[in-house]
């Protein structure tokens, strides 16, 4: 008998929750993180009486594999990277955006819209945008003698450098040492970028992506490459610490918003990608987490110290050597055998 | 000679069991956000710590899984092994081996497949996925403990008790639980701690509407680890050392 009652129980909390879920009032998003002020979301809640499930992902891959495995999971919003928006709107992974519902988008920087990667900017919305390039301690290196990537392979930089673990990031510097652009396709290309590699890696002193700013900040590592946001944070407590823009190009990455073909809470999530992209949200967004925005009302509301910051924000000169990541497709299998043999020395 | 080679041995396994512990605590007083020398003392992480709402969210979803998914856990475990001990039935002993096979199965194996049944029921991901398979996995772990202490128990006992009337029930009652209540208590114990700090099935389990520590922890681990999570992990070890000491307590005291 008492059994029964339970049965009852039980099926009545499913009922529950089930109403819940049905309920309109919500949206989930997917982001990186340390990628928002829990004030925003805190406002946006109460300006529109929506209320913020917030999860967080440390990769691309991550955030990947969990819309891959369950395209229903329910994600409203996620912000994957420059190529990843690439690879993830040519599997029919993301929904074309209803740009009517975006009125602020007027806000956005055009040099950072309708890239290769996402052409019309059809699937993604910018959010942040960052850099990678070159970290020299002032305390160990003098200025002005790392200006290009060329200048990792000098002798005297023996086991000293630290280089990001990321196929692409890493094999750019190669390319763009030989001049080739990094998202070459070209077989060959790319092996002479995987030789060119080999000759790097006695300089090498370390593969790592995750807590490099510590790294740079405890000076356990004085000269490397690294992404802007990083060091803009680790110069906050190491004065000593310099980020260079090399001349022979540099990636640009864009982190954009972006809403998954399973997403239930549309109309939910563009209010929410437009609350974001309003000027004075971007603004407060990016100050909390020292990353650039790409919202050109909210640049100009900046404070002149941020602004006057070429760490993290580059003049346009220095952008024109910028480039792009887009998905290199079937090349990939390549970078990843070659990037593979270099990790193990073959 | 031989008592200095014991002393040593033991020194060396407790420092490699709390030398990492203690490096932590003493980091989450490190006057630094990110670098890993020592800046001077600061209580500022642990102020930030309860001002931090998100993180207090994040650390309640997690204690809520943990307690319910270990006390249902505790409940189905206990039953289990009672019924492996007391009764005969066919298929007793495929039961007990496929037992087994879960404790040692890897945690990805469980996450997959846990996520395509809930995927082939349909069923939303969320609070409710993570805590069934939070009890799922606990419910080995509980079971192996009690047993354990069953079969160490004197059976005569129970057919004593049965001698003198007691239905089953009533010997379960008042003479199984209060023999293994400190394999029970441990049996929790266990399954709190593993729900706590299960990474792997919990990311292919929850929903974008329930987030939980350890996969917040984890996607914070590339962009580097906030002191503020040395002082959680740091009032979270307080709290453990204050539950084990008074089940200790409780356990001696039953003992005695």
């Amino acid at each position: 008998m008492k059994l029964y009652r339970y049965k009852w129980v039980v099926c009545f909390l499913f009922f529950l929750s089930s109403l819940v879920n049905a309920q309109e009032k919500l949206v989930n998003i997917y982001n990186w993180s340390n990628y928002i002020s829990s004030e925003i979301l805190r406002q946006f809640t109460k300006e529109t009486g929506i209320k913020v499930n917030y999860a967080t992902y440390d990769s691309n891959e991550t955030m990947y594999a969990k819309l891959k495995a369950n395209p229903h999971s329910g994600y409203d919003i996620v912000v994957p990277s420059t190529y990843f928006v690439d690879h993830m709107r040519r599997q029919g992974m993301l929904r074309a955006l209803d740009k009517t519902k975006l009125s602020n988008i007027k806000n956005l920087d055009p040099a950072l819209l309708n890239k290769s990667y996402d052409p019309g900017n059809r699937y993604s919305i910018p959010y942040f945008w960052s850099s990678t390039g070159i970290v020299i301690n002032t305390r160990y290196h003098a200025l002005g003698q790392v200006e290009n990537w060329t200048d990792f392979w000098n002798p005297k930089y023996r086991n000293q450098l630290l280089l990001l673990n990321d196929v692409h990031e890493v094999f750019s510097i190669a390319l763009f040492a030989l001049g080739y652009s990094p998202n070459d396709t070209d077989p060959e290309h790319i092996r002479q970028a995987y030789f060119k590699l080999k000759q790097l890696m006695p300089n090498v002193r370390l593969f790592s992506d995750d807590a490099v700013k510590s790294l740079y900040l405890d000076e356990d590592l004085t000269l490397g490459m690294a992404w802007n946001g990083d060091i803009y944070q680790a110069m906050q407590e190491n004065s000593a610490i310099r980020f260079i823009y090399p001349q022979d190009g540099f990636i640009v990455a864009i982190d954009s918003m972006a809403i998954p073909v399973g997403a239930t809470h549309l109309d939910n999530a563009y209010r929410f990608i437009n609350f974001i992209l309003r000027p004075d949200v971007a603004k407060k967004i990016s100050l909390a987490t020292g990353y650039a925005s790409p919202n050109q009302a909210a640049v100009k509301r900046m404070p002149r110290a941020v602004l006057n910051n070429p760490t993290i924000y580059p003049d346009p000169k220095t952008l024109e050597r910028s480039v792009i990541q887009v998905d290199v497709g079937a090349a990939e299998a390549i970078y990843q055998k070659y990037w593979e043999l270099l990790k193990v020395g073959g | 000679m031989n008592r200095l080679v014991k002393s040593s041995y033991l020194t060396a396994i407790y420092s490699f069991f709390y030398l990492p512990i203690i490096i932590l605590i003493i980091y989450s007083f490190n006057d630094s956000s990110y670098s890993l020398l020592w800046h001077g003392f600061t209580l500022h992480w642990y102020k930030q710590l309860g001002d931090d709402m998100a993180l207090a969210v994040v650390t309640l979803h997690s204690l809520e899984v943990s307690v319910l998914s270990a006390t249902c856990a505790t409940l189905i475990g206990t039953l289990t092994a009672t019924c492996l001990y007391c009764y005969t039935f066919f298929g007793k002993r495929l039961l007990h081996g496929l037992m087994f096979v879960l404790i040692v199965s890897p945690d990805i194996v469980m996450g997959v497949s846990l996520l395509i049944l809930f995927f082939l029921m349909k069923m939303q991901l969320g609070f409710w996925s993570l805590l069934f398979s939070h009890i799922t996995f606990c419910i080995p772990f509980v079971s192996v403990t009690v047993l354990s202490r069953l079969t160490g128990l004197d059976k005569n006992i129970f057919e004593a008790a049965r001698d003198l009337g007691a239905s089953d029930f009533m010997s379960f009652k008042r003479v199984i639980i209060p023999m293994l209540w400190p394999a029970i208590l441990a049996g929790w114990l266990l399954s709190f701690t593993l729900s706590l700090d299960d990474v792997i099935i919990s990311f292919f389990v929850t929903g974008p509407d329930f987030q939980i520590l350890p996969l917040y922890i984890y996607s914070l681990v590339r962009i580097g680890l906030k002191p503020e999570l040395n002082a959680l992990c740091s009032v979270m070890f307080i709290i453990t050392l204050f539950i084990v000491g008074i089940f200790q307590l409780v356990l001696r005291k039953k003992e005695a």
